[in-house]
């Protein structure tokens, strides 16, 4: 993001009140294996699906905490967009997927053996929640369960 | 939020962030705060060698030994702020052909953009196949002069007012993309302001956010907001 001092008034206001949570402590797992023999996934909150799949919708709390699945060889055509916030450029992600949601650029890594593997799905969450509850008691750990049940040992996120 | 929920399943994670001050507050794990504009989380749309030092960047966190760790990315971004419908249309402008016209000669160039991108496009998410646009102007023109229209085929589970706002992003991503395969060198800035300023679907747009923005039902006003951006 540009610093936020950058902004107009209005969208650097929207940020500084932004009703994100605070923390004093931080979860920490250090990675099983190093890189080039790690499995790899990607999990974005950019509101990304696939072509068919249920787009994202505002809810009544101005967002969504569900998830989709986005298998990690899909074409790139095959997915797209409908993540609700109006404070984001429409126009990178319309040129590249890769601006917001490197698929191509991790499979790359994953041919050069940068990586180990990548791992079956990728996930996409909507972001910018202002009631984040039902993302940290149910769908949130319902996606790291099924990234541990994949084998995955890092994940890449990336918002938009 | 996301990254700490992962690693409380032993999942190693490293996240782009794109407020600081936010990261600051949450803790991930492995932050890397990017400078790019919302929109733009790996900076610089078909730049492959770009996006690798960004995604190294990230990917380099895990190295750490402990946590939290909110990081840099070293290089500057673009200070480019994406300017608003409101901006643009405060300016007088003439529009001289409406929007059903402008969409039968953007059709070329936006099937270009689709050729060109290997099927890539962002319209999609009204389930209005794009040679049928011309038939969905009629109905947001009428929602714009304050009339209670409805798509007959609009899915059940799908609002009208979520539905209007998949056909408005619709249509803005058909302009955008017929847009950049008539001028592939065009800027964000430069594409909003076309859009915003010299389109009958700008003003359209901009027009339907004004009439729904005084709506007494809220997801209406709520919906409004978005429109026009």
């Amino acid at each position: 993001m540009p610093r936020l001092e950058t902004l107009s008034e209005v969208q650097r206001r929207t940020l500084e009140f932004f009703p994100c949570l605070e923390n004093d402590t931080t979860p920490w797992v250090a990675p099983a294996r190093d890189l080039a023999h790690s499995k790899v996934a990607l999990v974005t909150t950019a509101g990304l699906h696939l072509r068919g799949d249920l787009p994202f919708a505002r809810d009544a709390a101005g967002g969504e905490s569900s998830y989709r699945v986005i298998p990690s060889d899909c074409h790139p055509a095959e997915v797209m967009q409908s993540h609700f916030s109006i404070g984001f450029d429409h126009t990178g992600l319309y040129r590249d997927l890769n601006v917001t949601f490197p698929m191509d650029r991790l499979r790359e890594l994953a041919e050069q053996g940068v990586i180990g593997s990548l791992s079956a799905n990728y996930y996409s969450f909507m972001g910018a929640l202002r009631d984040p509850s039902r993302l940290m008691a149910e769908t949130g750990p319902e996606v790291g369960r099924r990234l541990l049940a994949e084998g995955v040992e890092v994940a890449l996120l990336t918002p938009t | 939020m996301l990254a700490r929920i992962l690693e409380e399943h032993k999942i190693a994670t490293t996240a782009l962030v794109m407020v600081r001050e936010h990261a600051a507050r949450v803790k991930p794990p492995r932050a890397l705060f990017v400078p790019f504009y919302f929109g733009f989380a790996l900076g610089k749309p078909d730049d492959p060698a770009y996006q690798h030092r960004v995604i190294k960047a990230a990917l380099d966190l895990l190295d750490a030994e402990s946590g939290p760790v909110l990081a840099d990315f070293p290089e500057d971004g673009d200070p480019a702020i994406m300017p608003q419908a409101s901006e643009v249309t405060a300016a007088p402008f003439q529009v001289s052909r409406n929007t059903a016209d402008e969409i039968t000669a953007l059709r070329a160039f936006y099937e270009r953009w689709v050729a060109s991108h290997g099927g890539r496009t962002a319209v999609g998410l009204s389930g209005i196949p794009q040679r049928r646009f011309r038939g969905m102007i009629p109905f947001l023109e009428s929602v714009a002069r304050g009339q209670d229209a409805d798509w007959p085929e609009r899915p059940e589970e799908v609002s009208r007012p979520q539905f209007i706002r998949y056909c408005v992003d619709d249509l803005k991503a058909f302009y955008y993309e017929a847009r950049m395969a008539q001028q592939p060198a065009a800027d964000p800035d430069a594409l909003h302001r076309w859009f915003w300023g010299s389109t009958a679907a700008g003003k359209l747009i901009a027009d339907l956010a004004a009439q729904l923005n005084a709506a007494e039902d809220p997801t209406l006003r709520a919906l409004a907001y978005g429109l026009a951006r």
